[in-house]
């Protein structure tokens, strides 16, 4: 499996005018988790049924209110909680570099074409705007690009909370410990979630064990659980 | 598969080592920091608070088990004191807890009554609030005697010790999800040399890989221990194998032969180790586990833990953070024994110390410097009248001298009988993830 340029998100972020170089920093200083074992080959295994994924309202890129089970049905989803500005190197940057790897690798694969979705759902809906995270979208539609990546964020806190909580996804927000104000980022156990057509979640991955070539055998071994054949 | 080293007949041997000696043998126990998931995230500085899993007693207090909270923070007014307990309002032989993958959430088991009981520590950590008790595990499992518990993301690994059908020690592992609804079990495997018994579990993410080990069944961990051990088909009842399995597939990938009741299961998480460690009750002896060149899963004895004649038995341990040490206890003798495990494959015995007339868990902070030990192993198997202490000790530690920092008295304190231990911070932004790391440009640059 070959991985995509590092130059791939580096123009994304640029063209966003986020914290590009505190998320390259945190990058280069980043601790990813090491694989030292050769995966079980996909559909060997069957994965377990975990929990059904959460529901609720959420915003799309064109600022539409939508619900969020319309993003996670009918397609293996793979779906991450992230916040534009974090820089923080075990959380949203590394989710972020699994998913464009993965990405890669499924769209070397035309069988896979509609069947997988990979949705982005901020934590932070008063500076992760639909506006906003357009920005990461418009990079997923290009020419050759068949995954749909869909970036979400929600209207506001009390309409995130529910879905987090549905999801078992922990959330803090970080204070000033001097002035007692948010200083804007989230402490939060990075999670990312692979669903099924049905909406049930069937593994979630924290950083020791989001591994992309895992990943990728298991979006492949709900793909063969669906009767799709793999070349 | 291959048995990696063999006792003929432990069991005659354990029943023969346990019925020469008058006193009374013990059981398992985890914790610490070190013992924690490799997915739940860790204190590397000063623990604030410690959880201690309590045993209810009758005539004590209000002779209930309860989850007991201790200041331990030296800048606290409070330190050194109970400042919690949140009582359950019945006995149902509680043994262990474990923390979940976001740290906010701690499971405990009970041995008897088969609950499981859910506590938020994450809202308030130093007043911790029963969430759901679980009362279907015997029901969807067929198991009983819910034991470790092993935050896997999303998720809860249990490993029970017993079984429904005959109450003896052929069982399996579980999983429940984080909201504590039941996923799916597993039974621990009786081909290729397997027993079916089960205890404790380790998990090494980098190699997709947990151990599991085995000790013994209700019919033997609810009875009391004198009978026991004059019962020599009780006695035969023990196990004597431990496992290797596929993380992700959940299959078993090899059986080995650890005889005498392998317990307490450790990996070092000194990046790039890749190896744990174990040791069995009944026969006194270390166990490391470690990839051959082929890259097949090996165990060896590597050493004798004090006299076997005099049965030491030792139950809990507790490795540092580096992989380069290791604290284990032996009950009967109420003494800690420091290892030093800088070569895994030949560790040294460097310091020792008696506790107290027993000693069971023994935990350490993320940097090694400050140990906590408390005393009960199960309701029925403590000792005796003025030999069955119950406390919670805090010791520094130097590298040279363990100093006694504070002690609770658990009788004193109207308590119970002190077992598993648990840290928790007060402010939960200060967690960090373990970190078996490599750098993301090396991941960018790998071909997989």
């Amino acid at each position: 499996m070959g991985f995509p340029a590092m130059s791939h998100q580096t123009r994304l972020l640029i063209r966003g005018g986020f914290f590009f170089t505190g998320w390259l920093m945190a990058c280069l200083a980043s601790a990813a988790p090491i694989m030292d074992f050769v995966p079980p080959p996909a559909g060997s295994y069957r994965l377990e049924r975990i929990q059904p994924a959460s529901e609720g309202a959420v915003l799309d890129a064109d600022g539409r209110r939508r619900r969020l089970s319309e993003f996670t049905q009918g397609r293996v989803t793979l779906l991450a909680f992230m916040y534009s500005s974090c820089a923080d190197p075990n959380g949203c940057p590394y989710a972020l570099t699994v998913m464009h790897m993965v990405k890669s690798e499924l769209e070397k694969l035309p069988e896979t074409r509609g069947r997988v979705r990979f949705v982005s759902l901020s934590f932070d809906p008063v500076r992760d705007t639909p506006q906003t995270l357009a920005l990461y979208g418009r990079d997923h539609s290009g020419a050759g690009q068949h995954l749909a990546w869909d970036f979400l964020t929600t209207r506001s806190r009390r309409e995130l909370l529910p879905i987090l909580n549905g999801f078992g996804q922990d959330v803090g927000v970080d204070i000033d410990k001097a002035t007692g104000k948010p200083v804007g980022t989230y402490s939060h156990v990075l999670k990312v979630f692979l669903i099924d057509r049905q909406r049930t979640v069937r593994e979630i991955y924290t950083t020791d064990y989001l591994l992309p070539a895992m990943v990728l055998n298991d979006i492949k071994t709900l793909l063969i659980e669906e009767g799709v054949r793999l070349k | 598969m291959k048995n990696a080293m063999h006792i003929k007949n432990p069991a005659r041997k354990i029943a023969l080592t346990i019925a020469v000696s008058a006193a009374l043998a013990g059981t398992p126990a985890f914790a610490d920091e070190t013992s924690c998931s490799p997915y739940t995230p860790l204190i590397k500085g000063q623990e604030d608070l410690v959880y201690v899993w309590t045993l209810g007693v009758k005539g004590v207090g209000d002779g209930s088990d309860k989850l007991v909270t201790v200041d331990v923070n030296p800048k606290s007014k409070t330190y050194g004191k109970v400042i919690h307990k949140l009582s359950l309002g019945g006995r149902g032989e509680v043994h262990h807890v474990g923390l979940s993958d976001d740290r906010r959430y701690l499971w405990g088991g009970a041995l008897d009554s088969n609950k499981i009981y859910i506590f938020d520590i994450g809202t308030n950590p130093a007043k911790p609030k029963l969430t759901k008790t679980i009362t279907d595990f015997v029901q969807k499992t067929g198991y009983v005697g819910p034991h470790s518990f092993i935050a896997m993301p999303g998720r809860m690994l249990i490993t029970p010790l017993s079984n429904n059908k005959d109450h003896g020690g052929e069982t399996g592992v579980v999983v429940y999800n984080n909201k504590g609804d039941y996923v799916g079990h597993h039974a621990m495997p009786k081909e290729h040399g397997g027993d079916g018994y089960g205890y404790d579990a380790g998990i090494n993410p980098q190699k997709n890989v947990f151990l599991t080990s085995s000790f013994t069944g209700w019919n033997n961990y609810m009875m009391d221990l004198g009978k026991m051990v004059k019962d020599g088909e009780a006695m035969k009842r023990f196990g004597n194998t431990s496992v290797m399995w596929d993380l992700k597939t959940m299959k078993p990938l090899k059986v080995f032969q650890t005889p005498g009741a392998p317990l307490e299961v450790r990996w070092s998480w000194k990046a790039g180790d890749n190896w744990a460690v174990t040791t069995t009750a009944l026969t006194s002896k270390i166990w490391v586990y470690k990839q051959d060149a082929k890259g097949e899963w090996q165990v060896k004895d590597v050493a004798t833990i004090g006299d076997p004649a005099k049965i030491p038995l030792p139950v809990d341990i507790s490795i540092t953070a580096d992989g380069r040490g290791m604290w284990i206890n032996t009950f009967m003798d109420g003494t800690t024994r420091y290892w030093d495990m800088s070569d895994p494959m030949k560790p040294k015995e460097t310091f020792t110390k008696q506790i107290g007339s027993q000693v069971n868990m023994v935990s350490q902070s993320f940097d090694g410097k400050r140990v906590y030990f408390t005393t009960s192993l199960l309701g029925n198997w403590d000792k005796k009248g003025k030999d069955d202490e119950q406390f919670l000790k805090m010791y520094n530690w130097d590298g040279k001298d363990l100093k006694l920092a504070f002690e609770i008295d658990f009788y004193k304190a109207k308590l119970g009988r002190a077992h598993h231990m648990k840290f928790q911070a007060r402010d939960l932004s200060t967690l960090k993830p373990l970190d078996m790391a490599s750098s993301l440009p090396a991941l960018l640059a790998q071909k997989q």
